[in-house]
């Protein structure tokens, strides 16, 4: 008689939490999505309830308030606060619903987290505590954060800025570039290696089309190419990703097609070597060992094979051209090669070669926005020195400094 | 034709990528990265072209026992040995006694580790020929490496009087003006990619489409 009025007695408390609102349940779990969110993820926030558990549950609800269930996160300590959910995994498939519900359940040791919606329920039920609250996930279209809009405002200032330079070198006030020694220095060495009857080497870097060095060298290479098609100098190209040596096969047979020696141009000149990094280091440096060519040429982005390769052409007696952004890499370049591009030269270099005018406004676009950015580093320096921290929040990409 | 459809789908695809650092919302995100997907497989399916370059190119030379041919051989063995046995164990290649895995452990690791290990003499090299007190800057060069290199070691701290300082001094030459430095180029690099990138996506520079 007393089991059976226990268990009727426990089954009237099970029930009256389960289907009386806020019975059972505390309110204390705000749900909000983060600020500028993508609209798959949903902050929640709760205050740690004076009921000692061993580790906190938060499961999630798509449908209602009362579940069905599923396990957003399992395993928290007793003392988190804080967690963001992403709501689904795959927003083709199950995009994200209006509303979500969710509890966070503190539960007592030895109590197993099982996925089966029975489990889940019943785990549940005989919890320490249970915090609910809802949130609806917000997608937003634009970041407002000050340090976008800067962003945005510095990209748009290059491209109009472009085309104003343009247009004032139609109307004839035509911009000089000033002399960069190191690119006068590819013609010259593919004249030295035309004289001395051997090929023309250049590495297009390591890194794959997607890298903005590599995209530069590529449109440095056409440039080259017409050079080496017009001295009838033999020129190879070594690469390291299959997909750039595709492009640079392309442009190098077109740079042949410009300088009007479209059969001059050798298929099996533009090699890939390896994927490898050192791989492709190896067999570069057996092309210098095995067909010496006078001029070797490094522009794009390099790693620990850089001073390999260098030296490897300085043993052979080469006249070395480099240029990289990559910082790390160009003490080497500059130990061992003859001249060197740094950092923003290796951008100049296909307007250099070109003079197109358009090419050339670019680079004075280009400049202007450095002297602005400068302006505001000056600025910015004397401002935090002073304690204020306005220029600072507006290049936050964040949406402040801590 | 040839050109402009490149141009229009550079455009359209490039403004769309830019836009990635401005929209956040999720379908946004998504068509993003099933563009990056694309991306992924025809950079994959390019391997395949790769592999036809490597025997374009080195197949002629074997066939013809011109110069260095018998590197040529290995290298073209090399490629087939480990493009039959990895697809022959598949999903395996990679698990404990599979004969992919051995190779890849006991052949590919130590040559690369070889290469890698040849680094720190090519490095003694290039410092030796370029740590030379030719005029005001590399002896500039050479004290602040003379300075770095000691200090980094136990023995430049022991120094009696300096020690202590050097590694101070050491600290901040890499600190201040080495930091600055790299930042400066970083700057400048980001800015000359900005315009790069810019005069690609607009369609004015247009070498790297190749073409008659």
């Amino acid at each position: 008689m007393k089991g059976l009025l226990a268990s009727l007695s426990q089954f009237w408390v099970i029930w009256i939490v389960l289907n009386v609102p806020g019975m059972g349940l505390a309110a204390d779990l705000t749900v909000e999505a983060p600020q500028y969110s993508s609209g798959l993820k949903l902050g929640l926030n709760w205050t740690v309830p004076t009921v000692q558990s061993d580790s906190l549950l938060i499961v999630r609800s798509g449908v209602g308030p009362n579940g069905p269930w599923e396990i957003a996160k399992s395993g928290l300590q007793p003392s988190e606060t804080e967690f963001v959910d992403k709501v689904t995994d795959d927003a083709f498939r199950s995009p994200p619903l209006e509303q979500y519900w969710y509890r966070v359940v503190g539960l007592a040791a030895g109590m197993t987290v099982k996925k089966d919606p029975d489990s889940l329920t019943q785990l549940m039920a005989s919890s320490l505590f249970q915090l609910e609250g809802s949130g609806r996930p917000e997608a937003s279209l634009f970041k407002h954060y000050p340090g976008i809009w800067m962003l945005l405002l510095i990209v748009l200032s290059v491209a109009a800025m472009i085309f104003y330079f343009s247009a004032q070198v139609r109307k004839g006030n035509g911009s000089k570039i000033r002399r960069i020694a190191g690119i006068d220095a590819i013609e010259e060495g593919i004249g030295r290696a035309t004289e001395m009857g051997k090929p023309v080497l250049y590495v297009p870097g390591i890194d794959n089309l997607e890298d903005i060095q590599t995209i530069a060298s590529i449109l440095i290479l056409g440039e080259v190419s017409k050079t080496v098609a017009e001295y009838q100098t033999d020129l190879i190209v070594s690469c390291c990703i299959p997909i750039v040596r595709e492009v640079a096969d392309e442009v190098v047979r077109s740079g042949y097609y410009r300088a009007g020696h479209p059969d001059a141009f050798d298929p099996t000149s533009v090699r890939f070597i390896a994927s490898d990094q050192f791989a492709f280091c190896a067999g570069t440096n057996g092309i210098m060992y095995r067909e010496k060519p006078a001029t070797n040429i490094y522009l794009g982005r390099f790693f620990a094979e850089s001073l390999i390769l260098a030296e490897t052409g300085y043993v052979n007696r080469s006249i070395q051209i480099a240029g990289t952004a990559e910082a790390t890499q160009l003490p080497f370049f500059i130990a061992a090669c003859d001249y060197t591009l740094i950092g923003e030269e290796l951008f100049a270099v296909s307007a250099y070669l070109s003079q197109d005018p358009r090419l050339v406004s670019s680079l004075k676009a280009s400049d202007v926005v450095k002297l602005v950015c400068v302006g505001f580093l000056v600025v910015g320096i004397v401002s935090h020195s002073l304690g204020l921290g306005f220029i600072g929040n507006l290049f936050s990409l964040t949406g402040g400094l801590p | 034709m040839r050109t402009t459809i490149p141009l229009v789908l550079t455009f359209i695809v490039g403004v769309f990528m830019v836009g990635e650092f401005f929209i956040p919302h999720w379908g946004y995100q998504q068509v993003k990265s099933l563009v990056l997907e694309f991306g992924a497989v025809v950079s994959g399916v390019a391997f395949f072209l790769g592999v036809i370059n490597l025997v374009q190119v080195n197949m002629p030379v074997v066939v013809g026992r011109e110069d260095d041919w018998q590197y040529k051989l290995i290298l073209l063995l090399s490629m087939a040995a480990m493009m039959v046995i990895g697809l022959w164990e598949g999903t395996t290649r990679m698990e404990d006694g599979a004969a992919y895995k051995w190779l890849f452990d006991a052949v590919f690791i130590p040559l690369n580790a070889t290469m890698f290990a040849l680094l720190a003499f090519y490095i003694a090299s290039a410092a030796f020929r370029a740590f030379r007190a030719r005029n005001a800057e590399a002896t500039v060069l050479l004290l602040a490496a003379c300075i770095v290199m000691l200090a980094r070691v136990p023995i430049g701290e022991q120094i009696p009087g300096i020690g202590e300082y050097l590694s101070r001094f050491q600290n901040w030459l890499m600190d201040v003006p080495n930091v600055a430095g790299r930042r400066a180029i970083f700057i400048g690099a980001a800015l000359g990619a900005v315009a790069t990138g810019v005069r690609i996506i607009l369609g004015i520079e247009r070498s790297h489409l190749g073409g008659d």
